[in-house]
């Protein structure tokens, strides 16, 4: 292929206008006329069996249409789940967190339903409940799911430990190789500890909403999914309706970075579509988004061996992650975090074990970057613990250990696309690393792109403009504005020519999933090979008009002469006409091998701690972008930046607390998420470009792996200066001043040799 | 869940008027200003009231003026208004400071003095600042006018000695004399003040010292001598709770830091 | 003086043109702007710390999800959707988080807008520190903040200059 022209430069995104003036439709905003408003009557307990709904006072408000459970929507069943089909959208039976929705309230309007959700009686035989995962996995646990749920048996998570699961155990993944024992008795020095990582609330600005309405004999519901071609899947299973006739339309979304990954409130709106004959609106509030999805805690019990000289010779990993009431992606989550927690460095033995439990609180799922961010966490400090313990520097020690360019992190897997000891190396150099106090860096490695199918569809209208409609979701991440990028390039048309159409099941072509940071390399992929395929096409036609047809940048020479795309459509069809190309990757040929590519995240902090009061101050913050190729360097900056102060505030501040079996903070009010003041005084963004990708012109994702390692980094700095480095996020002031406190007793570590 | 229940709105032109639907409605009535506290409670369903006397059209509840050798703050006047006063800048620096730094600019923009002192949420910042100040509130009922210290009007958590037939009219700040200095100081990691701590020095004298923020309400530190005294003293004097803004033992701690700072500040 | 009924007939200005409506005095300026049809404003965390339901009422930022709407009354509201007749006549400020890039998802965007505008017409000249101070109670999940602080300075000499 040429060299882009589009490609490469920061072209204004094209959602900027809407966005700016507030014209930019949201699914929140969607006026579906006709449409009753569905709320939820929540859980106010953990764990119960439900005896009794008395939805008659309910059901006597004037504006009340349905009082919908799931015995009322027999046959139907409400359960869904792409990985175990084990969550019901409305409580069957029992309860299994406090916030678990019960019954859903349909009446002409908001105010009407939120009444009847206040008037409706529920009696419950309380359970013992078990919010802890440790204690969730020991033989006496309560049990949450008394019949296990399986696995769908869907593809692209067979890896998700799904065998021998059995009481709350909701996923198991080991991995390792070599003589791990061995390696470390003969190590001269082990450093052990337990790590902690928060359960996250995402807040994405925009809660959780759906409408959803049956019309002739389909279903079609206006959601804030990330993925709606997996939604689709749900609710046709769900309702027993064949894929055709679902249609999943996502407009502009207010914020995703994986909350919004699969099903979550679609199945809600859409029965009390199905039980009332109306359109159904159901959108929840910023609490009630708490208690449909977190991101899964975890505990790390990790050891790591070193040789005297530095070499990493082995680790042992023990995860638990505090999973919630349902499976939803935690088994993905845990299979990732198997991968993920002990770094891209070479060792000679490893073992992992990660489970993942089902408690009694919010189901937990998908969160920017899963898996990476609780694992590097125990990872990279223990890197830090030993370059101290060793007398070397923990650059040093890093270099001595990464893996190489095309070197595997995981065995038979996709060797590493990525030159992790240069960007170790640009990043530390903006840090001041070795000059200035409270430097913290870390560097992570994640196995990206998820399953790698992807469709595209590009269509060369008469006039040599193109247009492609695609499944791959604008979340803010700019994907409209990269993919057209491509899209011009691939076509060899100007930017101004062509125009892209996301996220309608009902129009654009498959899409499995926007996420895993997967769009830009594998959606990039498969519209360039839509592209050839329409060019392909092009030449076809001129064939049919000229003796002698050469490819040309946005058109062919035919017999000589340059014919656009439009003049070889127009003449073949005689007036209109067009031509469409299609392209499908999967899981084949340049991309058997999986990952698709390794995300790489190397970032770093400069920061500051107040030891009277335990308040960190971030004074710096650098991201290297290692994206292969930066298809608009300005977006690729947005979204490091993005992904770095989203895991500033996990280091910092952001935790969700339950006291006994009750969340204590589901709010933004007490949920603190960085503010402007949180920013650092100076944010230095670096972009390495090495066209080692498999996407576009050699590009691969970003978005997360800027994340992955600023927990690790914060506590890396704050253990610097403290002279003690922190174990737990966040890094509240409170645990830095009792750090502080702690800092002269030191532990004893074990030390051989 | 956050709807409101249906409620009258009654808009009094006058103090008087106010005070008679107070004294006509009873408990079934909320006075109502800037609202940022009281519909947050209402939308919650804390609190719920048939009647809401809307106080934003009584001229005289407004405006900030020097009177008497005293700073008079209407009971209408907003943080922005006390924040963006060049009386107040000119006066009370400490309390456009204190001001600047109350939750968000728009809860700035709408909520008032008065109905942050009458909601009396304990995790707040003012009423320290005014207990140190020797601020007067003045209050109006069906019995007349009636003043007292800010010190003696806040109770408790969510508890004045505003009569259910009163409303507050204004704040009344003694003018510092000369080489009267003042500061406020606050710890805060969630949206509302974990500590706050109040401190004023006249003319060369001992200071006064209140916490705020702590306790259900501020607590003076006695002490004399050292700035060490105070702290020991103000560290004694609180007696925090744990929450999602610390441990007990933590504010304790942090009571004491900043009770130092305060004192350092001023000696500045 | 004694009110009888739960609702209020109210005559305000919103976007510059005078309306009269009768609202329920339960109701929430967000929410009855969003029936006008002015759904720039967002309902996100409904308890005035995210900004994202931020309009102008007589100049000054408020969040219209903790505002009755009787406030209108006698007021003029001001939202994002009042600033631009066209896309070839944005506000400054429209125009400095266009040229910047100060959004990603754009739920916030609204709010942050006439919040940034607030700010510029009650301090043409603030420094970053003031940008940031008065920023603080708007959150942006998906920035990291530094473009839509640099898009409000820029916005500021663009209103000096302009």
């Amino acid at each position: 292929m040429a060299e882009p022209r589009s490609s490469g430069t920061s072209v204004p995104r094209l959602d900027g206008p809407a966005k700016v003036t507030g014209r930019a439709k949201y699914a929140v905003d969607l006026d579906v006329p006709g449409a009753a408003h569905g709320v939820a009557v929540r859980a106010d307990r953990a764990h119960a069996r439900i005896l009794e709904i008395d939805a008659s006072e309910a059901t006597a408000l004037p504006d009340v249409l349905a009082v919908v459970t799931a015995a009322s929507l027999a046959p139907i069943d409400v359960r869904f789940g792409h990985i175990s089909r084990d969550h019901p959208a409305l409580a069957v039976d029992k309860v299994r967190y406090a916030g678990e929705p019960v019954a859903l309230v349909v009446a002409e309007t908001r105010r009407a339903a939120e009444r009847g959700a206040r008037l409706v009686r529920v009696r419950y035989e309380d359970l013992p409940a078990v919010i802890d995962a440790e204690e969730a996995l020991a033989d006496d646990a309560p049990l949450l799911h008394e019949t296990h749920p399986g696995r769908t048996g869907d593809e692209g998570f067979h890896n998700t430990g799904g065998t021998r699961l059995a009481g709350n155990l909701c996923a198991e993944n080991t991995l390792g190789w070599g003589d791990v024992d061995a390696a470390f008795e003969a190590a001269d020095l082990v450093v052990e500890g337990e790590y902690r990582y928060p359960m996250l609330y995402g807040y994405a600005m925009e809660p959780y909403n759906a409408t959803a309405l049956f019309e002739e004999g389909a279903l079609t519901v206006y959601s804030t999914a990330q993925h709606p071609y997996m939604v689709r899947d749900d609710l046709a299973l769900m309702f027993g309706l064949p894929l055709a006739r679902v249609r999943v339309v996502v407009p502009y979304v207010g914020g995703g970075y994986g909350t919004k990954s699969y099903t979550k409130v679609e199945p809600l709106a859409a029965l009390g579509a199905y039980a009332t004959g109306r359109p159904v609106r159901v959108a929840l509030s910023v609490e009630e988004a708490i208690y449909t999805t977190r991101s899964d805690g975890a505990v790390v019990r990790a050891r790591s061996a070193f040789a005297s000289d530095g070499t990493l010779l082995a680790r042992d990993m023990d995860i638990v992650m505090n999973s919630g009431a349902y499976s939803d992606n935690s088994p993905l989550v845990c299979a990732k975090l198997a991968n993920r927690c002990f770094g891209p460095y070479r060792m000679q033995a490893l073992r992992v074990r990660c489970r993942s439990a089902f408690t009694n609180t919010t189901p937990a799922s998908s969160l920017r970057g899963f898996g990476a961010p609780q694992g590097n966490l125990a990872s990279e400090l223990q890197l830090d613990e030993a370059a101290d313990r060793l007398g070397i520097d923990a650059r040093e020690l890093r270099l001595r250990n990464l893996v190489r360019p095309g070197e595997q992190i995981l065995p038979g897997k996709r060797g590493v696309d990525a030159d992790l000891a240069e960007d170790l190396r640009l990043l530390t150099e903006s840090l001041g690393w070795g000059e200035r106090e409270g430097v913290g860096f870390g560097i992570s490695a994640s196995d990206a792109g998820a399953h790698p199918t992807s469709t595209a569809l590009v269509r060369i209208h008469g006039d040599g403009s193109a247009s492609c409609a695609l499944g791959a979701t604008e979340l803010g991440q700019g994907s409209r504005t990269v993919l057209s990028q491509i899209l011009a390039d691939g076509l060899g048309l100007p930017f101004e020519q062509v125009a892209i159409v996301q996220s309608d099941t009902g129009v654009v072509a498959y899409e499995r999933t926007t996420g895993a940071s997967r769009t830009t390399t594998l959606v990039g992929r498969s519209l360039l090979a839509a592209c050839d395929d329409a060019r392909r096409k092009i030449r076809e036609l001129a064939s049919e008009l000229a003796t002698e047809v050469e490819d040309a940048p946005g058109g062919v020479v035919a017999d000589g002469e340059h014919l656009g795309y439009g003049d070889v459509i127009r003449r073949w069809f005689g007036s209109g006409g067009e031509v469409v190309g299609s392209a499908a990757i999967r899981k084949h040929g340049e991309f058997e091998q999986l990952p698709p590519f390794w995300e790489i995240g190397a970032s770093g902090v400069v920061a500051s701690v107040d030891e009277e009061t335990g308040r960190v101050t971030v004074e710096q913050l650098t991201t290297v972008g290692d994206v292969g190729f930066a298809i608009n360097p300005a977006l690729v900056h947005g979204q490091d930046l993005g992904a770095a102060t989203m895991c500033l505030g996990a280091a910092l501040s952001e935790e969700l607390v339950y006291d006994g079996s009750t969340l204590s903070n589901p709010n933004v009010v007490e949920y603190r998420v960085p503010r402007v003041g949180d920013l650092p005084h100076r944010v230095d963004q670096i972009l390495a470009e090495r066209r080692d990708g498999i996407g576009p012109f050699g590009a691969k994702g970003g978005g997360e792996g800027a994340g992955n390692p600023v927990g690790a980094a914060v506590a890396a700095a704050v253990g610097r200066l403290l002279g003690r480095y922190p174990r737990r996020l966040p890094l509240t002031p409170e645990r830095v001043w009792r750090l502080a406190q702690e800092a002269e007793q030191r532990e004893t570590e074990t030390v051989r040799g | 869940m956050q709807i409101l229940s249906d409620f009258r709105l009654h808009r009094p032109a006058s103090v008087e008027e106010a005070v008679q639907l107070r004294a006509e409605l009873g408990d079934g009535a909320a006075l109502y200003a800037g609202g940022t506290e009281l519909l947050l409670a209402l939308k919650l369903g804390v609190l719920e009231y048939e009647h809401l006397i809307d106080l934003k059209r009584i001229p005289a509840l407004k405006g900030i003026e020097v009177r008497d050798g005293a700073l008079r703050i209407g009971a209408g006047a907003t943080h922005r208004e006390i924040e963006t006063s060049p009386l107040v800048a000119e006066h009370l620096p400490a309390l456009s400071t204190l001001a600047r730094h109350v939750a968000n600019v728009r809860v700035r923009a709408a909520g008032t003095l008065a109905g942050n002192l009458a909601f009396a949420e304990p995790h707040a910042d003012p009423a320290a600042l005014l207990v140190a100040l020797g601020a007067t509130v003045e209050l109006v009922g069906s019995d007349g006018p009636r003043s007292l210290p800010v010190e003696e009007f806040v109770l408790g958590a969510y508890e004045t000695d505003l009569g259910e037939d009163e409303l507050i009219e204004a704040f009344v700040v003694p003018l510092p004399q000369l080489e009267t200095r003042a500061t406020y100081l606050k710890f805060q990691v969630l949206e509302r003040p974990t500590v706050g701590v109040a401190a004023v020095a006249r003319n060369g004298g001992a200071p006064t010292v209140v916490v705020g923020a702590v306790d259900e309400k501020p607590v003076r530190v006695e002490a004399t001598g050292e700035v060490d005294a105070y702290v020991d003293a103000a560290r004694e004097a609180v007696d925090p709770v744990d929450d999602l803004s610390g441990s007990a033992e933590y504010k304790r701690h942090l009571t004491g830091v900043l009770v130092r700072r305060a004192l350092e500040a001023l000696a500045a | 003086m004694t009110a009888t009924t739960t609702t209020t007939r109210v005559t305000g200005v919103i976007n510059g043109r005078e309306r009269t409506l009768e609202v329920d005095n339960a109701a929430l300026l967000l929410d009855v702007l969003r029936d006008l049809g002015l759904t720039g404003a967002k309902p996100s965390c409904e308890m005035e710390v995210c900004g994202a339901c931020t309009v102008q009422l007589d100049g000054l930022p408020v969040s219209a999800c903790t505002t009755l709407a009787v406030e209108l009354d006698g007021r003029t509201v001001e939202t994002v959707e009042g600033l631009a007749r066209s896309d070839d006549a944005l506000h400054p400020v429209q125009q400095a988080f266009l040229a910047r890039s100060a959004f990603q998802c754009g739920f916030c965007t609204p709010g942050m807008i006439m919040s940034a505008k607030a700010l510029l017409e009650a301090n043409p000249s603030p420094s970053r520190d003031e940008v940031v101070h008065w920023l603080e109670g708007s959150i942006c999940r998906c920035t990291g903040y530094e473009s839509i602080v640099e898009a409000v300075l820029e916005a500021a000499e663009a209103m000096r200059d302009g």
